[in-house]
Order: C-alpha cells, then sequence, then structure tokens
C-alpha cells in the first residue's frame, strides 16, 4: 500500500515540477507581459495543485493534508485576484504608449 | 420585499456560517489544543464581525450541488489551461495569436462580476483585463479560439450556484 501511495507521490510531484517548467519556459519565451501572465497563472496554478495533490499520501494527518489544500487555495485565490489587476495596468499601459 | 425580522435573520445565519467556517479553518492552521482553540473562538468571532462589514449578508443561498459540479468543472478547466500553455511555450514555432475579446457579460458589475472574472483567469486561454462600455475584457493567447461561446457557458454554469430567494 505505502509503495502504491508513494507512487502516486512520484508520479503527481514530477507532473507539479513538470508544469512550473512550463510556466517558466512561457515566461520566458512568450513576447510581452499579458502572454507571460497566461504562462504563469495557467501552468504554476496546476503545478502547485499536481505538487500539494502528490504530497497529501505523505502528509501523515488530517491536519496537514487539509493545510496541504489550504495552500493551495490561497494560491489560487491570489492567482487568479493579481493576475487581472496586473493584466489591467499592462493594458492600461499599453493603450497610453 | 423584506422585512427587519427578515433582515435580522438573514444576518444572524450568516453570521453563524461564517463563523463555522472560520472556526474550521482556524482549527486547520492551528491544530485543536486547547489554547488554540481558546484563541481561535476570539479570533473568528473578530473575523466573523470584519467579514459580515466587508461583505455583507444577504438572502441568497448556494446549491451544493451546483458547486459540486462547477468545482469539478474547475479542476477539469485547470487541467486543460496547464496543458495549453506548456503546449504553446514547448512548441518551437510559439504558436501565439494574442489580443483583446470584448465579452458582453449578463452580469452586471459587483459581487457576481469579481467571482466571475476570478474564476475565468484560471480558464484556459482567457485572462480578464478591466471593463469598456461592452462588457469585460479578455486578452487572449488565441483570438480564433471560440472565446466568447466559451465564457457565455462558464457565466451560466457560474450563476447557477448561486440562487435568489
Amino acid at each position: 500500500m505505502s509503495a502504491v501511495l508513494d507512487l502516486v507521490t512520484i508520479v503527481a510531484v514530477s507532473a507539479g515540477v513538470f508544469f512550473f517548467l512550463a510556466g517558466t519556459v512561457g515566461l520566458l519565451r512568450f513576447p510581452d507581459t499579458l502572454t507571460r501572465l497566461h504562462a504563469l497563472t495557467k501552468a504554476d496554478n496546476l503545478g502547485l495543485g499536481l505538487v500539494a495533490l502528490g504530497l497529501l499520501p505523505q502528509a501523515g494527518s488530517l491536519q496537514n493534508g487539509l493545510k496541504l489544500v489550504c495552500v493551495w487555495l490561497l494560491v489560487l485565490l491570489a492567482g487568479a485576484t493579481v493576475s487581472q489587476l496586473v493584466a489591467q495596468a499592462a493594458r492600461r499601459e499599453g493603450s497610453s504608449s | 420585499m423584506i422585512g427587519t425580522v427578515g433582515e435580522h435573520r438573514t444576518v444572524q445565519r450568516a453570521a453563524i456560517v461564517r463563523a463555522v467556517l472560520l472556526f474550521g479553518f482556524w482549527t486547520i492552521l492551528a491544530g485543536v489544543g486547547v489554547a488554540d482553540l481558546l484563541v481561535g473562538v476570539g479570533v473568528s468571532a473578530l473575523a466573523t464581525r470584519v467579514s459580515l462589514h466587508l461583505l455583507p449578508a444577504t438572502p441568497r443561498r448556494y446549491d451544493p450541488v451546483a458547486a459540486a459540479r462547477l468545482a469539478l468543472r474547475f479542476l477539469r478547466q485547470s487541467v486543460v489551461a496547464g496543458l495549453d500553455v506548456a503546449r504553446r511555450a514547448f512548441d518551437p514555432r510559439l504558436p501565439l495569436r494574442p489580443g483583446f475579446v470584448s465579452y458582453p457579460a449578463r452580469c452586471p458589475p459587483g459581487l457576481f462580476r469579481s467571482a466571475f472574472t476570478a474564476f475565468t483567469s484560471l480558464q484556459p486561454g482567457t485572462l480578464p483585463a478591466g471593463s469598456d462600455d461592452g462588457g469585460i475584457v479578455y486578452h487572449c493567447l488565441d483570438v480564433d479560439a471560440p472565446v466568447v461561446s466559451q465564457l457565455a457557458t462558464e457565466e451560466v454554469a457560474l450563476s447557477g450556484v448561486v440562487r435568489h430567494e
């Protein structure tokens, strides 16, 4: 059983790392602020979700597991809020220049 | 019409629900030792007061089945969005057709619209970037994608969660 859980951890965390890498590659390769924001918010949120999911079997207690889920949800909330504000500012700057 | 008794009951119900949720959140963060719980009671009472001040209670109800369905949809769309960005980032040709699309949202500016823009900011290919006279302005990775119809579907899914009484 613990081998199966360890396998879940390895697969999910590796997938999470892949999406963090994809987000970073997008950040470096995409042409402007707005497209880079897409790369960061979408890929990193999924990456963090997968890392949190992969760590759940290793959490040891229900409280630690719920804490991991809360971390992901708070980052989602922050990402969803801040990305809009940055996008608004970038659009205003783009239209005024 | 809502009388003062009805209003009082709305506030009371919202206060109880929020206090229980905030206290639950506190126990996740701080644990369930006696001292933790004692501090937690005070903190969640204070947080409930702040919450009711910032987001006043209204007689709206949430449909749990629709909310669960929306959560599943959100998870599925998050995977699609992540894969979409990964595919574009790793493609040597960098397939992007970025641009702005105006979405004529049916919801008026307010709490629901904020929830809608937050929700859609994590959807594949769309990023809310303010509003104009016509509605919400979205920045898209691919302006040829059927963005407006996709957003309309999301708006219907999200509005199903809130029931007005």
